[in-house]
């Protein structure tokens, strides 16, 4: 018996190292759970069959000592990640039988490691969502309360990793969704600098916020995930070359809170008694809570939901019954399109589509999309003055505590704002990362979230392994 | 918004949708469009010039490759034909277009 519960990736390496148990013994742990837990939670829509294959790979890194700390990982794919020979379908019924060309950039970075890819994790349909309910192949549950939705869209990949059904997992973020999910399920989520990961590979939803991301249970965990993917990628002309990345600098020690933007009546008083607690713990350890004036970022939602959905519907165009996934019989060509996408989308992405068709229609362009890529412009340079003055900025991770399945699915607004203080992350391409606050009375996890400036994701880490201590 | 424009939406975007759920979509449309309309009070407090901008400052700058061959020929095609709805003898086989 391996304990998972408490299992990090570096006591997993010493043991695969000391020979305590081989790779096959530790993927064989994982895929028990799994059998056990998977068909009540639906983590995972998949296990790959060639699970013990790569472990046996793995196996062989450590007898020709060619490992890395990610070698014989058991780890978690979003269904939104290209893995060549296997089905990739964003959690939609137009992908259900895709089969993967070729890999995505983080997972021939992470195979060329050793890790060990148990199975894909269900998502919101093409990620658009914050609870993994628009998903086409059913809800999953937050194995902290299963009545209530893992959050999203990594729902999930973090439902396998809080139920030890996997290690460690990736998921993407493009308005929140590692860092609400989360927060929903007591994890560690990062959302790297935008360009610091290769998006080779991924399934786009908005091509200039999305960014591939990890989970863990500690902040090491997601460090160590990190590190083994943040690498340049020539095949992704977002990707931020080697000589461009930044080296660390000197921590201040001192914390923004941007009071008026959390004074807000929507979120949960709970929550910000919660948010007080942290702010003191972190006094504590040394840091100063200063008040910072932000007073753009509250639109930064706003303008999320008009960028996202414009990039959604061009996007989103490529699936189309032709080239690849499910294909309607038609007596013409239109209607093999028309028929293809209205049964292979479901009804969020639909909406989406359409609000971003709308959006970019010729009378509305200006008002909508000109005017949102210029507040985009200035809450990029409000942020990043902020950071001549403080290491990171603070606030809760989402409004909402973990909800009830169907509490906001009829309510498209109160959905989105879900993601009220980690989209402005996405906004301004700046890391952000969640982190375990605590917990409630009835077990329901809290998160804290911090945005550091562009490229400063060992800031994160810093004060997160420092506030961890303390939790 | 009227079901009249959500039909035209529809039709531009290529999906077949029932009245039902266009009409749904077309209730959702004006809360959410007056929540994103809020970018439009951002002008009235600053005046933000992209043109003044320089590119730098945001690493927007034009991302050019070699044009040369980086994969073997043929080295994707069974793989990309396999995942065709369909196919003959190595080609998309599409409805007529003229």
């Amino acid at each position: 018996m391996i304990d998972l519960k408490d299992l990090t990736i570096e006591k997993a390496h010493e043991s695969l190292k000391n020979g305590e148990y081989n790779v096959t013994d530790l993927v064989n742990e994982y895929l028990k759970v799994i059998k056990e837990k998977n068909s009540e939670i639906n983590a995972y829509l998949e296990i790959y069959p060639d699970v013990l294959e790569q472990a046996k790979k793995a196996e062989g890194m450590f007898k020709n000592g060619t490992t890395t700390l990610m070698t014989g990982i058991p780890m978690a794919l979003k269904d939104n990640m290209l893995f060549e020979g296997h089905i990739a379908s964003a959690s939609s019924k137009i992908l259900e039988n895709y089969r993967a060309t070729y890999n995505a950039g983080v997972v021939e970075q992470l195979k060329k490691q050793g890790a060990v890819f148990l199975g894909r994790t269900n998502m919101d349909e093409f990620a658009m969502g914050s609870s993994t309910e628009t998903s086409a192949y059913g809800n999953t549950k937050n194995p902290l309360d299963t009545s209530r939705v893992p959050g999203g869209s990594s729902g999930g990949s973090v439902a396998s990793v809080a139920m030890n059904g996997a290690l460690v997992a990736l998921g993407s973020d493009t308005g929140g969704s590692i860092r609400q999910p989360a927060s929903f399920t007591g994890l560690v989520g990062l959302k790297p600098t935008y360009g610091a990961v290769s998006r080779y590979g991924i399934i786009s939803m908005g091509s200039s916020l999305d960014q591939v991301g990890t989970f863990g249970k500690t902040v090491r965990d997601a460090e160590i995930l990190f590190n083994a993917i943040n690498d340049y990628d020539v095949r992704d002309s977002t990707s931020i070359k080697k000589e461009d990345r930044l080296k660390p600098e000197i921590l201040k020690k001192k914390i923004g809170v941007p009071r008026s933007f959390l004074s807000g009546d929507g979120t949960d008083p709970e929550i910000m008694k919660n948010f007080e607690e942290s702010c003191e713990k972190l006094e504590k350890l040394g840091y100063e809570i200063v008040d910072v004036s932000l007073p753009l970022i509250k639109y930064s939602l706003a303008v999320y939901y008009i960028i996202c959905p414009a990039e959604v519907s061009s996007n989103l165009a490529r699936y189309d019954g032709m080239r690849y996934g499910i294909s309607e019989e038609a007596d013409n060509l239109y209607d093999v399109y028309t028929k293809s996408r209205g049964k292979g989308f479901g009804k969020e992405v639909r909406r989406r589509i359409l609000l971003g068709t709308y959006i970019l229609s010729h009378g509305y362009y200006d008002a909508y999309y000109n005017t949102a890529i210029k507040v985009r412009e200035a809450i990029k340079e409000e942020l990043t003055n902020i950071f001549k003055e403080v290491d990171v900025i603070i606030t809760p991770t989402s409004p909402f505590m973990p909800f009830k399945f169907g509490e906001k699915m009829d309510d498209p607004i109160s959905m989105y704002l879900s993601d009220l203080f980690s989209v402005p992350a996405n906004i301004a391409g700046i890391p952000a990362i969640s982190l375990p606050a605590g917990k409630n009375k009835d077990g329901l996890p809290f998160g804290l979230h911090m945005m550091a400036p562009f490229l400063r994701e060992d800031i994160l880490f810093t004060i997160g392994k420092d506030f961890e201590k303390l939790v | 918004m009227k079901l009249e424009d959500i039909k035209k939406l529809a039709n531009l975007a290529r999906i077949d949708m029932d009245d039902e759920e266009m009409i749904e979509i077309a209730k959702s449309f004006d809360p959410i469009l007056a929540y994103v309309g809020q970018v439009q009070e951002v002008s009235k407090i600053k005046n933000i010039d992209l043109a003044s901008k320089e590119a730098k400052d945001y690493f927007l700058h034009n991302i050019t490759r070699d044009d040369v061959v980086t994969n073997k020929r043929e080295e994707y095609t069974d793989k990309i034909i396999a995942e065709m709805p369909d196919k003959q003898n190595g080609y998309l086989k599409v409805k007529q277009i003229l």
